[in-house]
């Protein structure tokens, strides 16, 4: 297996002041392979969200390297980073972070359109996408006329349309009843096993990391503990 | 198309900031036209004024009469210039003239008076002299049973010298030869009133006031209408360069204090209008950083999910742009009719205001691409200039802080 994400060594710091420094992530290294459904887990604090920040490229590393499919991101900056976000990332966010005046299928669209995807593929794209995530027939709403479940559908369709290599996850059900949530951890599961997306998302609820293939355990910045099940 | 359609969205979603931006922009459009429609209009038709009234388009004349008339600085051969004028397609009329100082008799009273010896058809279709009569009939050259050529006289002439139609006029001058010259006249019009510019003015057939200041076939000045307005610099160039002994001079030189006066006017406009941008993009550029500012964890996300920097600043340029130009089409769509009717009808004013040294008591506007695009290009202009910063704060925003924004 190929490592599709290998951190080595990456910290994380906020402030300059020794005493008053926050060790958000610190000399934190992992691997994860291609088709993983991992799931980083901790209590509130303990650094998933800017773990999941650092892999994606969204915030730069005090020190130490981060390569996503063999590419470090310290290396990119701006429109290159920007591009290789949009080819071979895909995001979601705990609150869902819809484009407010886009319909639901405009915002799974937009992403192809940063592509250059032509029309027709993105047409045919998204409502293959609306159907994988059971919402034929609602693509024309906006993100204020779906409920919280929907609109975290609609998420998972936008990051996975692209058909990026990874998809980041943070706190994907944190704004969803546990019913809802678990429903959309199994359709994210789902299409994990579908697409062989390699999916890694951050969570503090117990019955949402019984669906993950790996946990990986936070505390203060570091890993506690990487357990494969 | 999809920015676009984003743009035009975003634009409704604060529709109240959004109208009220709105009614700036357009405001500003309005008033800018009608600034812009009025000082062209007034202009306008001080330029058509005068040089309809006597000035023409071009001006030729020998040396620098213009600026030092001399009776003696004469054009010498007025009727090959005149062939040569005729045959010009740019030209639809010219007209020769002779000027001179002079006290005019009546039996009881004197007074100064400005004779002008005019080729009377040829200033018929080049000046508005013959409209100008308020009694009498438009004179011709040839001398009545009597011996005598009619003449044509100021109002205010004919109140001092207390004559009128069919009176005799006296006439005394030096002429060309040094001669003092002296003839009497037939009164057969009255011109303008007492007020007008041309009341102390005696007009003469050419023929007889070359006579009368012995300057045989000669004349001071040859005034030339053209078929283009806007042509007076470029014909003047090229006569000059074919009549390279005389001095040809377009309006602009001929009425040069107007003209600078028009122009510095024209700079206070240019000044009004920068007044009048300046405060409605003050307002245009607080809805824009609010806009940004209110949206920064979406210009976060949409930086995430791989737009570049560049995209959303032509986010923000694109919706700036869009508001600018819905705008200016609702304040094109109410300037046009309003412009239209100024032009056409226009206004009366309660004081006649003399606009360089021309009075005029009815306002009227102007309608050309000019009044119109002039004002909308700059706020388009400055719509785009404004939008800029705008522009690169949203796009330097940082995902991971955006997300932390609420």
């Amino acid at each position: 297996m190929t490592a599709v994400i290998s951190t080595f060594e990456v910290c994380r710091y906020f402030g300059d002041d020794q005493e008053t420094m926050v060790k958000a992530v610190d000399r934190v290294s992992i691997e994860i392979e291609r088709g993983e459904f991992t799931a980083i887990v901790g209590p509130s604090g303990s650094g998933k969200t800017t773990l999941l920040h650092l892999l994606g490229g969204l915030d730069n590393p005090t020190s130490g390297s981060v390569e996503l499919s063999g590419a470090n991101i310290a290396d990119m900056s701006g429109a290159t980073l920007s591009d290789f976000r949009r080819d071979h990332i895909g995001f979601i966010f705990q609150a869902y972070n819809l484009i407010p005046v886009f319909s639901a299928e405009e915002n799974i669209e937009y992403i192809m359109l940063l592509q250059g995807v032509d029309a027709s593929e993105r047409k045919r794209r998204v409502a293959d996408m609306l159907q994988q995530i059971g919402l034929e027939g609602l693509g024309n709403r906006r993100p204020n006329k779906l409920s919280g479940g929907q609109q975290q559908r609609v998420a998972i369709a936008r990051a996975m349309v692209s058909h990026p290599q990874i998809i980041l996850a943070d706190e994907p059900t944190a704004n969803l009843d546990s019913k809802n949530g678990i429903a959309l951890l199994d359709l994210m599961k789902e299409l994990n096993q579908q697409s062989k997306m390699t999916f890694v998302f951050s969570t503090h609820d117990e019955k949402i990391m019984s669906r993950a293939s790996r946990l990986i355990h936070m505390h203060d910045g570091e890993i506690e503990l990487d357990e494969l099940r | 198309m999809l920015l676009l359609k984003l743009a035009f969205r975003n634009i409704f979603r604060q529709r109240r900031r959004s109208l009220l931006t709105a009614l700036s922009l357009g405001g500003g459009y309005i008033l800018c036209v009608f600034s812009f429609s009025l000082s062209e209009g007034s202009y306008n038709s001080a330029i058509s004024f005068f040089i309809l009234d006597h000035t023409g388009h071009i001006q030729i004349h020998q040396d620098d009469y213009l600026l030092r008339p001399k009776i003696h600085k004469t054009i010498d051969d007025p009727q090959g210039l005149s062939e040569l004028l005729d045959a010009n397609d740019e030209i639809i009329s010219h007209t020769l003239r002779v000027f001179a100082p002079a006290i005019a008799y009546s039996d009881t009273d004197n007074a100064p008076a400005r004779v002008i010896g005019v080729a009377l058809e040829r200033e018929r279709s080049t000046s508005t002299l013959a409209v100008k009569i308020s009694a009498g009939v438009y004179i011709d050259d040839t001398l009545d049973a009597e011996g005598y050529y009619s003449a044509m006289i100021g109002a205010g002439i004919a109140n001092n010298l207390n004559i009128g139609l069919d009176d005799e006029l006296i006439l005394i001058s030096q002429g060309a030869d040094g001669s003092i010259a002296n003839d009497i006249y037939i009164v057969r019009a009255i011109v303008g009133d007492r007020t007008s510019p041309d009341r102390a003015t005696v007009f003469l057939p050419l023929i007889a006031a070359q006579e009368f200041l012995s300057m045989y076939d000669s004349v001071h000045e040859i005034s030339i209408l053209l078929q283009d307005d806007g042509a007076a610099r470029s014909v003047a160039t090229s006569l000059q360069e074919q009549l390279p002994e005389l001095s040809v001079a377009p309006w602009q030189v001929v009425e040069s204090t107007f003209y600078q006066s028009m122009q510095t006017d024209k700079q206070g406009n240019v000044f009004f209008m920068g007044f009048i941008i300046f405060i409605v993009f003050i307002g245009v550029l607080n809805t824009v950083l609010m806009s940004v500012l209110e949206r920064t964890r979406e210009f976060g996300v949409l930086k995430a999910i791989g737009s570049r920097p560049f995209k959303i600043a032509l986010m923000i340029t694109c919706e700036t742009s869009l508001l600018a130009s819905l705008s200016l089409i609702a304040g094109l769509l109410v300037s046009v009719p309003f412009t239209a009717w100024f032009t056409s009808v226009g206004f009366e004013l309660a004081e006649p205001m003399d606009i360089g040294g021309i009075v005029m008591s009815h306002m009227t506007g102007e309608m050309s691409l000019y009044v119109f695009a002039t004002p909308l290009l700059l706020i388009i202009f400055f719509a785009i200039t404004i939008s800029i910063p705008a522009g690169i704060r949203a796009a330097r925003i940082s995902p991971t802080e955006a997300m932390r924004s609420h």
